[in-house]
């Protein structure tokens, strides 16, 4: 599910424009954004003024101009995409259906078209389109409810809330005090520490949790058949312990899925800190389907890259984020794109090349396979877990990338000596896993340059030695690279 | 004026009498669904513990009482419609709808012995006797069983577990929590309790959560738990509960528990409109809104209610979900904050067991105590007890001392009698360091 889905297609074009607009330094040619848009100019031409009736009410703090030839926009510093984003979510019709239905759990289509003012058709048109994306999360609206397993109601809620809803408002809404009790009891009977970005998100999912832990009838037979593997788990037990002591100072009955929906969440999102996930690690069983896989895709990264094994931190870094990936896979379904994955996946290729890319697709066949039944290129969780191995991998290799200590040590006049170094920095700075510098007696290095055959060998300890035939010359270049490749291995 | 009362029970009769004692001229009408009044929920226990002969004796008032005060009430008349605006109230009666019009309006609707969750758990088979006729039905069915499972080990789970083993009856107690009782006595208060109840044959089913109930063919009942199940004769219901309010209109405001929101005063949102006992959250022993079921809660509420229905004048002083009952031939009591349930509080809380003798006799018995209290001002805010002997009344001292926000070191200086037969050279509820009797001793 894309952010898009929630608007509608001339909605989502006008959304383009200026998408278009930022990638191009605020200004394109009629011609080169009917090419993006793939519509006549008539239609561009309405969707222009159309942006412009909407950003009447940022008061001239957003401006388009365009007359025909060019379109430019111009925004005042504190103005992003992100406040154009909400200024269309804002008044989306599907975006109040989600909300409506959370609020009251119920509707009728009556009370519906009457609070957003539409026509039951299109009521029933738009429930039809976001039915339709909300299919990979395992839940439809119908007979004016949610329906699907609990777990995956709360789970899309939380991801509307956090990424398509306005988070802060959705916040003020709720008051606060109960949940900010709840969280320090939990923080002290679970004995760990939920720092506030943590907090906030755990709010979230609390206001969401609270709101519907009396509904009846919640469906969770996958989830209890996936939690058969965790029935003895420790932290489980804690958090069922706590679900019941809290609730036990309500008139609110719980069921066993109530914790059990709490146990997917805070293992699957950042919520405990990795130290506190840690002491977790200990002691769960390493024999569940989450644990050995996160040790099968841990061996199969060291192996990939040849390490004989990761810095202990490291180690546990991986371990902490694995974990969030793979519950993810094991329990939940769907996902909301909130990064164009397309771009990304690109700009990934470009940046860290097609081999990791290709490696964390491996990784994630292999563990798709085994923890979740959820195949297609088109699953949003799949593209966003995908996005997170690269990142696991890209973090692992810039931490293991051995950084090759360069020393310059021209022996030349003052001046020279100093513009050239420099200049010499500049070039061999690019390169790779290299930190170029002037030669510093007092340091240690891989590499020396100098332009003259040193007096004493030892002056340099162990450092190989390169004499530049003609300072700044590719001969020189072409020789410093291969040694660099040479010292990399 | 006239006040009309939703509910005749503790809540309910409670008020009636106080705004009787404070209006004299007031015209009350209680309303009230069952067909008899006053019955005591716990009725069903006292003939089991033959204490009582009938059901019939298990009542708190009488109508006669009601009549002498002028208090007039309805029975079979279940209300089912109250419109605020027009403060106008629809009940049937014997088949027949009826309305009636109110000035003042106080809600003592209760709660009912009912889980939504537990799916089956609404058919007859499973016991549930809060009110009379469930009661005597409930006494009928257990007779003729063997085997009874019960669900929820709460005060009525286990009480019920004590007698029913007493009688000779095989029980399985299912209990979602790692120990029974938790709600009033921590962990390590609790052992010597569990030690009885295994020792007396209970099948204790901790941390299982029941999902569902199931008829068998031969009128056997299966009980299906997270792993596993029990099939038994009968099924006793012991969870929490709930109150259950369909006739409220929509501008009298609930909290998400569904109790119905109260102030100080107990006002609901609405003007001229209170509500009382089961139906509310109280402020509990954190100093927080919270659920506490209790009779005498019940009682407090109705009574605070009808001081305030002119004119806001009492605030309810919350509850310290004081209990005290007998289980397994031990003595036990509560009031106040657990150690466990100080999580929910933000002052630092320390505690302290010990086991105190409480005569000067050297046949004396013991108890053991736990007190709870504030690290930084020693402000007493909990206290449990468990003894072979008869101790429930000391813990309404205890109860007064945290009402009266008490530190330890005043409780050292209360002023108690002294008589070696009775009493020892400190009082019981004082917690000095050096009468301590080694309570970690017995933990085994
Ligand atoms: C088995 C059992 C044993 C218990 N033992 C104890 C104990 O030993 N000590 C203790 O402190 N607490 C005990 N409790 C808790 C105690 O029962 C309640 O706290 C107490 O009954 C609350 O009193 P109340 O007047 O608020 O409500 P209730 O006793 O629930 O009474 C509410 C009344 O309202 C009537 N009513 C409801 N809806 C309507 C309607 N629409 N129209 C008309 N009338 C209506 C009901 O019929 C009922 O009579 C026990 C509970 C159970 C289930």
């Amino acid at each position: 599910m894309k952010i898009e889905h929630f608007l509608e297609k001339n909605e989502v074009r006008e959304i383009t424009i200026f998408n278009q607009l930022v990638l191009n330094g605020g200004t394109l040619s009629y011609g080169k954004m009917l090419n993006h848009l793939g519509v006549s100019k008539a239609s561009l031409e309405n969707d222009l003024s159309s942006i412009a009736v909407r950003i009447e009410g940022f008061d001239q703090k957003v401006q388009l101009q365009y007359d025909g030839q060019t379109i430019g926009l111009s925004m005042s510093d504190d103005l992003s995409l992100q406040q154009i984003y909400r200024l269309y979510l804002d008044q989306s019709i599907k975006l109040q259906i989600i909300t409506f239905l959370f609020k009251h759990q119920e509707f009728s289509i009556t009370q519906l078209t009457q609070k957003l003012a539409i026509s039951e058709s299109s009521l029933f048109r738009k429930i039809k389109e976001l039915n339709s994306h909300l299919k990979e999360f395992g839940i439809k609206i119908r007979n004016g409810q949610m329906q699907g397993e609990e777990l995956q109601i709360r789970y899309f809620y939380f991801q509307f809330y956090c990424y398509i809803e306005n988070k802060v408002t959705f916040l003020a809404e709720h008051p606060n005090d109960r949940l900010t009790q709840m969280i320090d009891a939990m923080e002290k009977f679970l004995n760990v520490t939920i720092t506030p970005e943590n907090r906030e998100r755990l709010t979230i999912w609390l206001i969401i949790s609270n709101a519907r832990v009396s509904i009846i009838d919640k469906q969770a037979k996958r989830l209890r058949t996936q939690m058969k593997a965790y029935r003895k788990d420790p932290f489980f037990h804690k958090i069922q312990v706590f679900v019941l002591r809290y609730f036990s100072r309500y008139s609110i009955e719980v069921d066993e899925v109530e914790s059990m929906i709490h146990f997917a969440f805070l293992l699957a999102f950042p919520v405990l800190t990795e130290p506190d996930f840690h002491e977790y690690r200990l002691l769960r069983d390493r024999h569940a389907p989450i644990a050995s896989m996160d040790t099968l895709i841990a061996e199969t990264i060291i192996n990939h890259f040849k390490y004989r094994r990761l810095p202990y931190m490291l180690e546990r870094d991986m371990s902490y984020h694995l974990t969030h990936i793979h519950t993810r896979l094991y329990f939940f379904q769907g996902d909301i794109e909130i990064y164009e994955y397309e771009g990304i996946i690109a700009k990934e290729k470009q940046i860290v090349g097609t081999n990791v890319v290709s490696f964390a697709r491996t990784l994630l066949k292999t563990s798709t396979k085994t923890l979740a039944d959820k195949t297609g290129e088109n699953n949003s969780l799949l593209k966003m877990e995908l996005l997170k191995y690269i990142s696991l991998l890209v973090l692992i290799t810039f931490k293991m990338a051995s950084v090759i200590q360069v020393g310059i040590d021209l022996k030349m006049d003052g001046l020279y000596k100093e513009t050239l170094g420099e200049l010499l920095i500049l070039k061999l700075k690019p390169i790779k896993g290299v930190r170029v510098e002037h030669y510093d007696p007092t340091k240690i290095y891989d590499l020396v340059l100098t332009n003259e055959e040193p007096k004493d060998q030892a002056n340099y300890d162990d450092a190989r030695i390169y004499i530049l035939s003609e300072i700044l010359s590719s001969f020189d270049m072409v020789n410093i690279q291969r040694i660099i490749q040479e010292l990399n291995k | 004026m006239r006040v009309v009362i939703i509910g005749a029970s503790f809540a309910g009769v409670a008020a009636a009498f106080e705004v009787r004692h404070i209006h004299p001229d007031a015209e009350i009408l209680l309303l009230e669904k069952q067909d008899t009044l006053g019955y005591i929920p716990s009725g069903l226990h006292l003939y089991w513990d033959k204490k009582i002969s009938d059901l019939d004796e298990a009542r708190f008032v009488t109508e006669g009482q009601l009549d002498k005060h002028g208090i007039v009430y309805h029975l079979n008349a279940t209300v089912q419609k109250v419109n605020t605006t027009q403060k106008i109230i629809t009940y049937d009666q014997h088949d027949l709808s009826d309305q009636l019009s109110y000035d003042k309006l106080i809600i003592a609707a209760g709660s009912r012995q009912l889980s939504e969750k537990i799916t089956g758990s609404a058919q007859e088979s499973v016991l549930k006797y809060k009110r009379y006729d469930e009661a005597q039905a409930a006494l009928i069915k257990v007779e003729e069983s063997e085997h009874i499972t019960i669900i929820g080990g709460g005060q009525v789970g286990v009480e019920a577990a004590d007698l029913l083993t007493t009688m000779e009856k095989q029980v399985t107690l299912v209990e979602s929590m790692d120990y029974v009782l938790f709600k009033y006595l921590d962990e390590d208060m609790i052992k010597p309790i569990e030690k009885n109840m295994t020792e007396k044959g209970v099948d204790l089913r901790m941390r299982q959560t029941v999902s569902s109930v199931e008829m068998e063919s031969d009128q056997k009942v299966t009980v299906c738990l997270g792993e596993g199940s029990v099939t038994s004769d009968a099924v006793i219901m012991g969870v929490n509960v709930r109150p259950h309010l369909p006739f409220l209109d929509e501008t009298i405001k609930q909290h998400t528990d569904q109790t119905i929101a109260v102030d100080r005063y107990l006002r609901t949102s609405v003007e001229d409109v209170f509500a009382v006992g089961d139906c509310i959250q109280l402020s509990g022993p954190g100093e927080d809104r919270v659920y506490v079921p209790l009779i005498n809660n019940a009682v407090r509420t109705g009574i605070v209610a009808a001081a305030n229905l002119i004119e806001p004048s009492r605030t309810f002083k919350g509850s310290l979900r004081t209990i005290g009952t007998r289980v397994f031939g031990k003595y036990i009591a509560s009031t106040g904050m657990t150690e466990a349930e100080s999580l929910f509080t933000d002052r630092t809380v320390e505690s302290h067991r010990q086991e105190v003798r409480l005569t000067s006799l050297a046949d004396s018995d013991t108890v053991t105590l736990k007190y709870v209290y504030d690290a930084k001002t020693h402000e007493l805010l909990g206290a449990q007890m468990i003894s072979d002997a008869n101790i429930l009344e000391k813990i309404n001292v205890l109860a007064l001392a945290i009402q009266s926000k008490q530190t330890l070191e005043d409780l050292q200086q209360t002023d108690y009698f002294f008589n070696p037969a009775y009493s020892q050279m400190t009082a019981t509820t004082n917690l000095i360091a050096w009468m301590d009797e080694r309570a970690d001793e017995d933990e085994n």
